[in-house]
């Protein structure tokens, strides 16, 4: 049992860092256990160290520091044994463009040596299970995002992996496309397949992990159940939105209101946590119009994973990261993908 | 070993499904050919020593071939792979790591034989003569085929070094240094001292001399066997380079 008490762990990870070329510590001393048959959500920022840490744990990258074993096997000294109890869908999707659906899978089955007719059936089974048996004989260059992304999903199942690894599998997709992977995920962990999922997406964490850990800069800042975080903030939100007021004096007008625990500026917005988010909105206007100061709209709201994030970083996760998300996505790729130190 | 057949066969299919890719390659031996034998065959007539009754030709066969063979692809291929993500997906199955590369110099030697067998057809229509007969064609084609096996180690080798289509392509280069500073327009005894050194320290020059002698003379083994020696040689040296690049590849 690990410390969850949630069975033998699938993933464990200890002090795991990696540090790349020039000093960039993409992944810093991170502790992690992940339980056999859970679905666990890694959740952060672009440029947050998610890819690096999923390459990590598929040892295609050697970490520079610490342990992990995935599948009770140590990603450094068995890694060909990790190799063959996991399935990897990476963010950026890896498919040869010159072969159909079909050849991929079968070459795919192949190289987990499953061959002949067993490799063709397994094909086939994996075909349907994800849509794609009308589309099976088109080279994959010709598919839409959604489906090279289903294809790929299928690609990592061949061999029924005991630990399936999704590198943000809905960046790009389109909402029905997306309703499909996450159906598919549910259908995947419902057969017994350990799933450690990233994700930028708050709404995905919530409706698929059991448990997750949300990564900024390299290092867990929250780890647990998307109620425990969400619970352990103990407040509701209030948000009150600037538009154009000062925050220093706003937050002044405010002043100790009663029952309020912290106070959080935003970009053109306050966040306030409070014991009771009803009862402080009557006061805070009642304060605020004492003193003169125009706001905008003011709401309250139970705490979601986003106000976890922003207790845990002082910063909302939406459109956190660079001011630049695909390129620092790129970025995140490119020094993971980057040479050894 | 069934995984060097799977990725082979995958590696084949590209080169069937991407003619695109290796007909440009077949363009310039082609060109370099006809242009020369234009340009060449009349200072050099048949009635030249060397050419032993031969036309031109003949001569300059050998170099097309190299040519033909020698080429970037494989190089190309594997470093688009590593840009679009499969590789990775590769490296995640339980294989060897050095299938990958086996599998895609299975495909090189076909594409070899292919290209070597349409040069060596041009040149037959061009009036060659192979003097070790038909059984000396098919060794023309292997040498060379064996050849071109040989220098795609060098463009995975630079694929895998630098991760850079671009850098991979120009790679193509250092190969004209390579063919040029060899006997491929005269034999050694006519280039220039400073020439015939360089050309004689070239192992390149070896090769052509072998598959030359095929053509030409008939058979002199040891020209052969000298050919054959500098061609695995080098196979030893560039793919072993290439195999030791993928075994450490971000480890």
């Amino acid at each position: 049992m690990n410390e969850n008490g949630q069975g033998t762990p699938a993933i464990q990870a200890r002090r795991l860092s990696r540090t790349f070329k020039g000093g960039i510590e993409a992944v810093r001393s991170v502790d992690l256990d992940v339980s056999e048959g859970e679905v666990f959500g890694f959740l952060g920022p672009n440029g947050a160290g998610k890819s690096t840490m999923v390459r990590m744990l598929c040892t295609l990258l050697p970490p520079t520091d610490g342990t992990a074993k995935v599948a009770g096997h140590d990603i450094v000294d068995e890694g060909d044994e990790v190799r063959r109890s996991i399935g990897v869908a990476l963010q950026e999707i890896g498919l040869d463009p010159v072969q159909t659906g079909r050849e991929l899978l079968e070459l795919q089955c192949g190289l987990y040596g499953i061959t002949g007719s067993a490799g063709r059936e397994r094909a086939a089974e994996l075909l349907e299970l994800v849509g794609l048996t009308d589309a099976a004989e088109r080279r994959t260059k010709t598919y839409s995002g959604g489906m090279k992304r289903r294809l790929d999903l299928a690609s990592a199942l061949v061999h029924q992996p005991r630990v399936l690894f999704l590198d943000e599998p809905t960046t790009g997709l389109d909402p029905a496309s997306r309703l499909t992977v996450w159906e598919e995920v549910r259908s995947i962990n419902a057969s017994g397949t350990t799933i450690f999922l990233t994700t930028q997406y708050l709404e995905e964490a919530d409706e698929l992990c059991e448990r997750l850990a949300i990564i900024d800069a390299g290092e867990i800042v929250a780890q647990g159940t998307p109620e425990a975080l969400k619970a352990e903030i103990g407040k509701d939100v209030v948000s009150v939105e600037l538009h154009g007021a000062d925050a220093e004096r706003t937050q002044q007008v405010i002043g100790e209101l009663p029952g309020l625990d912290r106070v959080i500026a935003e970009q053109d917005a306050l966040a306030l946590l409070v014991e009771n988010g009803a009862a402080s909105i009557a006061e805070i206007v009642r304060r605020l119009d004492a003193a003169d100061v125009e706001v905008g709209a003011i709401s309250v709201s139970r705490p979601s994973l986003d106000d976890v994030f922003l207790e845990a970083t002082g910063r909302r996760l939406e459109g956190a990261g660079t001011d630049h998300p695909d390129e620092a996505e790129r970025e995140d790729e490119a020094a993971a993908r980057a040479v050894a130190p | 070993m069934t995984e060097v057949l799977l990725l082979g066969r995958r590696a084949v299919r590209e080169v069937v499904r991407y003619p695109e890719a290796t007909i440009p390659t077949l363009f310039i031996p082609l060109f370099f050919l006809a242009v020369n034998i234009g340009q060449v065959s009349k200072t050099f007539p048949s009635t030249t020593p060397f050419l032993h009754g031969q036309g031109y030709v003949a001569f300059q066969m050998p170099v097309s071939l190299m040519f033909a063979v020698a080429t970037a692809t494989t190089g190309l291929a594997l470093v688009t792979e590593i840009d679009g993500g499969y590789f990775d997906k590769l490296l995640v199955a339980p294989i060897r790591r050095t299938s990958l590369i086996v599998g895609r110099l299975g495909a090189d030697l076909v594409r070899g034989i292919a290209a070597s067998t349409v040069v060596l057809l041009a040149g037959l229509a061009f009036g060659a003569h192979i003097q070790s007969g038909p059984a000396g064609a098919v060794v023309i084609v292997l040498l060379a085929s064996l050849f071109g096996v040989a220098y795609a180690g060098f463009g995975i080798l630079v694929a895998l070094t630098t991760r850079n289509v671009q850098a991979t392509n120009t790679s193509f280069l250092l190969f004209f240094p390579l063919l040029f500073l060899t006997p491929n327009f005269v034999p050694f005894d006519r280039l220039s001292p400073v020439m015939e050194t360089l050309a004689r320290i070239n192992p390149v020059s070896y090769v052509i001399v072998g598959l030359r002698s095929l053509i030409i003379d008939g058979w002199v083994i040891d020209k052969i066997l000298v050919c054959l020696g500098v061609t695995l040689a080098m196979g030893v040296v560039l793919i072993g380079l290439s195999l030791r690049a993928i075994r450490n590849y971000d480890r």
